[in-house]
C-alpha cells in the first residue's frame, strides 16, 4: 500500500495575509489512520485540497511512496474524498454510483457489477444496488460514499469530517465500521475531524493542528495522558496549569494557579479535570478556594472553583458531594497526576 | 358565494387562455362566414390547406425551426462557461461583466437590428441564415446565460471533486456529472432561447432583408392585409411550438418564466 | 478544468462577451455614423448634423410621433400596473394561478395583435355577436377599436401581456415576504384597506417600479404591435423610424438613424432607472 510524506508545504490563499499551511510537514505510515483534529481554519482542509490536487501548494512537496505527486493529474492520484455530505450523483443509482469510479477507467460492466456486489457485502448493505441515492438515509448514503471511494483501490483516503451530519448512535456505529473496514483493507487514511472523542477511537495517531501548524502529534492515549505543550494540553481538555518550581504545593510554599499561561522561566505543571479533587477539609497539596458553580452531570459532578482569582475547573465521578455557590472548599491536586507542560 | 365567485374568475381566466387558439382553429377551418353570423357555420380544411400548399409557408416555418435550433444550440455552447463563472465564482469586474451581458436585453431591437443591418451589409452576412442567427444571438444570449447562472449559483462543485477524485478526465466529468446535474435548465435556458429567436420578427426583417423568411414574418404581411383565413392558418402554425413548449415546461417555467421577460 | 485553480474568470466569459459586445459595439457605432451621414448611403466625408436638424424641425411628424408614442406606453404601463397590482393581492390571498400566468408566454406580442385584430375590427367577432343580439345591423357601426387614431388596439395589446408580466413579478416579491407582518398587523388591529396601503403596498412598490418601467421601455421601444394595430397618421415612434430607414429615398435614412437612437436613448435611460430601483 502507501506511505505518504508531506514536506515542508506552505500555503497562502490570494486574497488574505495569513498562511494557511506554515512549513507542514508530516509522515503517514502504510495502512496507518492518521487523524487531523483541529478548529475551523486551522487549515485541515486546505492540506486535503492539496493532496487530492483541487489547490496547488506555494511550496513544498507531497510524496506517495516516495514519489511526488504534485505534477500528477488530480485523477490520477489515487487519492479518494469522503465529505460530510455523501455527494452521490442524484441521478444515479447505488450500483451506478459505486461502480462510478470503475466506468471511468473503463472496466467492463460485469466486472463493475461483482465489484460493487463485493463493496456492498463489506458496508454491510447488500442488495441495495437499485436504490436511488435519494431513498438512503444518512448513515446508509455515508456507507455508500465510503464504498464508492474504496472500490476503486485508492492508495489514500481522505475522510473530511464524514460523520458530523449524523445523529449520535449512527455515528458510533459508524466510527465502528469505517475503523473495521479500513483496518481490513489497510488503506492509508487521514481523518479530518473537530471530534477529540471520535479522532481518539478511529485514529492510530492524532496531529493536532493550530494555525496551520502541527502542535503535537502522538498516540491518542499519549496525547491524552501526557500532552507535552500548553497547546496540545488545552486541545486534549485541561484548563487548569500550575507554575512554581515545583510540582507539589507543600505547605508554606506559595503557587499560582492559572488558567492562561503566560510565558516565563517558571516551569508549568497540568492537570487533568478530572484528576483535580474538591473537598471539605484542606491536606498535602491542596489550595483554598470558593465554589463558583457546581453542576450535576448524571455521571459525574462539575465543579468550578476561585482560587487565587483563576477559575479551576474539576470533575468527579458520581458519587460526589455538592457545594452551594459561595462554598469554602479545598482544590487537591494530586501529585502523581501532576505533569510538566512547555 | 365566495367560492362561486372564485370558480366564476378561475374559468374565466381559463376562457381567456384558450381563445387564442379557439378563435384561430374557428376562423382557419371554416368557410364563408360571413359579417352578421355569429359562428361559423361551414366546417372546412381547405382553407388550412390553401396555406399548407403555399410553399413558402412550410420552408419559413422550416427555415424559422432551423435558425431557432440552431441559436439556441449556439447560446447553450456560449453561455456554458460564461455562466459557470457568474455563478461559481467572485472575481473583480464580475459586476462589469453581468452589466455588458444585460445590455442587449434594453437596447431596442429596432436600433440593434438598424445598425447590424449596415454591418452586415459590409461583411455579406445581410440576407444569409449566418446573419440571421448570428443576430438572434444578441436577444438569446443573456437570458441562456441569466438562467444557467442562476443554477450555477446553487450548484456544488464537490460533485465534481468527487469524481475527479475518483479518477474521472475533466471530459468524463462535464459529460457524466456537470451536464447531467444541470440537465434541467439547460433545458430550460434552450427552450427559451428557442422561443426568443422563433417569434423574432424585427431582426430577422432587418438582417435577412426578405431572403430569409420565417412565420413571423409570413403571419405579419399577412396580417397586415390578408383575409381572416389564412391570417388564422398561420397564428396556428406559429403558436404551435411555443405552445407545446409551455405546456411540457409549466414546472420549470415557475421557476424562471419571468426571466424572458419582455424580448419574447 | 479543475486543475487550473487560477483559471481566470475573463477567459470563460470571452467567446459570450466577445459576440455581445462586437455586434453591439458595431451596430451602435453604425447606428451613429449613419445618423451623421458619413457611411451607408449617402457617404458624405464630413459629419453633419443634418439628419438631427430635420428630425427635429418644429413641423416635423417626430414630434406628433413622440406625443403618440408617450401616451400609448404610459396609458398601457399605468393600466397594467394597476391590473397587476389588483390581480397579484387577489391571488396571492389565494396562492393559485402561477400556471395559468405563464401560459401568457405561449402567445407571443404579434399573436395577441392577431387575436385583436380578428376579435375588434368592424367585421370582427365582437362585432358579429353584437349584430346577433341586435346592437348594431352594419360593419361600420361598430366603434373603432383596432386601427384607430388613438391608439386603443395598440393599449388592449400590451395590456393584456403585460399584466401578467407585472402580476407574477409582484407576486414573486409577496411570496418571498415571510407571512408575518399581515397577521401581525391583522393582530394590531389594522383593516384591510389598511394591510394593503401599510404592509402590502410599501414591500411590493420597488419591484412594482422597477417592471413598469422596464414595460415601458419595452413598449416605447416595440415596434410589431403599433405596426400592426395602429393607424399611418399618427405613427409611433418606431414604426416612423423604420420608414424612414428603409424608404427608397435614401436621404431619409439617417433621420430614421437618428429617431431610433432617441428611442434607445429614452430606453437606456429608463432601464438605469429601472436598475436602480431594483436595487432598493
Amino acid at each position: 500500500m502507501t506511505t505518504v510524506n508531506i514536506i515542508s508545504l506552505n500555503k497562502t490563499y490570494p486574497n488574505s495575509a495569513a498562511p494557511v499551511l506554515k512549513d507542514f510537514s508530516l509522515s503517514v505510515h502504510d495502512g496507518e489512520m492518521v487523524a487531523f483534529l483541529g478548529p475551523s481554519g486551522s487549515g485541515k482542509s486546505t492540506l486535503l485540497k492539496l493532496i487530492t490536487g483541487i489547490e496547488r501548494p506555494d511550496s513544498g512537496d507531497i510524496h506517495f511512496d516516495g514519489v511526488s505527486i504534485l505534477n500528477v493529474h488530480p485523477n490520477k492520484r489515487g487519492a479518494v474524498l469522503m465529505f460530510q455530505k455523501s455527494y452521490l450523483f442524484p441521478f444515479l443509482n447505488v450500483e451506478d454510483n459505486i461502480g462510478f469510479g470503475l466506468k471511468v477507467q473503463g472496466m467492463s460492466s460485469a466486472s463493475i457489477r461483482a465489484e460493487v456486489k463485493r463493496m456492498l457485502n463489506l458496508i454491510g448493505l447488500p442488495g441495495i444496488e437499485k436504490r436511488k441515492s435519494g431513498q438512503l438515509s444518512g448513515g446508509e448514503g455515508q456507507r455508500v460514499a465510503l464504498a464508492r471511494a474504496l472500490v476503486t483501490n485508492p492508495k489514500l483516503l481522505l475522510l473530511d469530517e464524514p460523520l458530523s451530519s449524523l445523529d449520535t448512535s449512527v455515528r458510533i456505529n459508524l466510527q465502528e465500521a469505517i475503523r473495521a473496514i479500513q483496518r481490513e483493507l489497510g488503506v492509508t487514511t487521514i481523518f479530518v475531524t473537530h471530534d477529540l472523542g471520535e479522532a481518539m477511537a478511529m485514529s492510530d495517531r492524532m496531529a493536532l493542528l493550530l494555525n496551520g501548524e502541527i502542535v503535537a502529534l502522538d498516540k491518542p492515549e499519549a496525547l491524552f495522558h501526557r500532552p507535552r505543550s500548553v497547546a496540545a494540553a488545552k486541545f486534549m481538555g485541561v484548563s487548569t496549569f500550575l507554575s512554581g518550581n515545583q510540582p507539589c504545593p507543600e505547605q508554606g510554599r506559595r503557587v499560582t494557579v492559572k488558567n492562561e499561561v503566560c510565558f516565563s522561566s517558571e516551569k508549568i505543571f497540568a492537570i487533568r479535570p478530572e484528576h483535580i479533587r474538591v473537598q471539605k477539609g484542606g491536606c498535602e497539596n491542596s489550595m483554598r478556594g470558593v465554589v463558583s458553580d457546581c453542576v450535576f452531570r448524571g455521571e459525574y459532578i462539575e465543579y468550578q472553583v476561585d482560587v487565587n482569582a483563576a477559575t479551576v475547573r474539576a470533575r468527579m465521578p458520581m458519587p460526589a458531594p455538592m457545594f452551594p455557590h459561595g462554598a469554602q472548599v479545598f482544590v487537591k491536586f494530586p501529585q502523581e497526576h501532576l505533569f510538566e507542560v512547555t | 358565494m365566495r367560492h362561486l365567485t372564485i370558480y366564476a374568475l378561475r374559468f374565466l381566466l381559463y376562457i381567456l387562455l384558450a381563445a387564442p387558439p379557439l378563435l384561430f382553429a374557428a376562423y382557419a377551418f371554416s368557410t364563408r362566414w360571413f359579417f352578421p353570423a355569429p359562428f361559423p357555420a361551414e366546417w372546412t380544411t381547405a382553407a388550412f390547406a390553401r396555406v399548407l400548399r403555399d410553399s413558402r409557408t412550410l420552408s419559413s416555418a422550416a427555415q424559422g425551426l432551423g435558425i431557432a435550433l440552431t441559436v439556441s444550440l449556439l447560446s447553450l455552447i456560449l453561455a456554458l462557461p460564461a455562466a459557470r463563472v457568474l455563478g461559481l465564482r467572485k472575481f473583480r469586474g464580475r459586476q462589469t461583466a453581468w452589466l455588458l451581458l444585460f445590455l442587449p436585453t434594453v437596447v431596442p431591437p429596432l436600433a440593434i437590428g438598424m445598425g447590424l443591418n449596415i454591418l452586415f451589409l459590409r461583411l455579406g452576412l445581410a440576407g444569409t441564415l449566418t446573419g440571421v442567427t448570428l443576430a438572434h444571438l444578441l436577444p438569446t444570449l443573456p437570458y441562456t446565460i441569466f438562467t444557467l447562472a442562476g443554477s450555477f449559483a446553487r450548484f456544488d462543485e464537490n460533485y465534481e471533486f468527487q469524481a475527479l477524485a475518483l479518477g474521472a478526465n475533466p471530459f468524463q466529468i462535464f459529460l457524466h456529472i456537470t451536464l447531467r446535474m444541470l440537465a434541467p435548465s439547460l433545458l430550460t435556458a434552450a427552450l427559451f432561447a428557442f422561443l426568443i429567436s422563433w417569434s423574432q420578427y424585427l431582426l430577422t426583417l432587418l438582417i435577412g432583408g426578405g431572403q430569409v423568411l420565417t412565420l413571423p414574418l409570413l403571419l405579419f404581411s399577412a396580417a397586415s392585409g390578408g383575409n381572416p383565413s389564412s391570417i388564422a392558418a398561420l397564428s396556428l402554425l406559429f403558436i404551435a411550438p411555443p405552445v407545446l413548449v409551455i405546456a411540457l415546461t409549466a414546472r420549470a417555467l415557475s421557476q424562471h418564466g419571468n426571466e424572458i421577460r419582455e424580448q419574447y | 478544468m479543475r486543475s487550473h485553480p487560477l483559471f481566470a474568470p475573463w477567459f470563460s466569459l470571452a467567446p459570450a462577451l466577445t459576440i455581445v459586445m462586437v455586434l453591439l459595439g458595431a451596430s451602435l457605432w453604425y447606428a451613429v455614423a449613419e445618423s451623421l451621414g458619413v457611411i451607408g448611403a449617402i457617404g458624405q466625408n464630413q459629419p453633419s448634423f443634418s439628419a438631427y436638424r430635420a428630425a427635429f424641425l418644429p413641423a416635423s411628424e417626430f414630434w406628433l410621433s413622440l406625443t403618440f408614442s408617450l401616451w400609448v406606453s404610459l396609458a398601457a404601463t399605468i393600466l397594467s400596473a394597476a391590473g397587476a397590482l389588483i390581480l397579484a393581492v387577489w391571488l396571492s390571498e389565494r396562492n393559485s394561478g402561477g400556471f395559468a400566468l405563464h401560459w401568457n408566454l405561449a402567445f407571443p406580442h404579434l399573436v395577441w395583435s392577431v387575436v385583436l385584430l380578428l376579435i375588434l375590427s368592424q367585421s370582427g367577432l365582437f362585432s358579429r355577436w353584437a349584430a346577433a343580439l341586435g346592437l348594431i345591423s352594419t360593419p361600420a357601426e361598430f366603434p373603432v377599436l383596432v386601427r384607430d387614431r388613438f391608439g386603443i388596439g395598440i393599449l388592449l395589446s400590451y395590456i393584456g401581456k403585460e399584466i401578467p408580466f407585472l402580476t407574477i413579478t409582484i407576486l414573486s416579491v409577496l411570496r418571498s415576504q415571510p407571512v408575518g407582518y399581515d397577521v401581525v398587523a391583522e393582530n394590531l388591529g389594522a383593516s384591510r384597506w389598511q394591510r394593503l396601503r401599510y404592509i402590502t403596498l410599501p414591500q411590493v412598490m420597488p419591484a412594482l417600479l422597477a417592471g413598469s418601467l422596464l414595460v415601458f421601455g419595452f413598449i416605447f421601444s416595440s415596434y410589431e404591435v403599433p405596426a400592426l394595430l395602429g393607424v399611418g397618421y399618427p405613427r409611433a415612434l418606431p414604426v416612423l423610424a423604420l420608414r424612414y430607414f428603409l424608404d427608397p429615398d435614401l436621404r431619409l435614412r439617417p433621420t430614421g438613424m437618428v429617431i431610433s437612437l432617441v428611442i434607445t436613448a429614452v430606453t437606456l435611460v429608463v432601464a438605469v432607472a429601472s436598475l436602480r430601483m431594483g436595487e432598493k
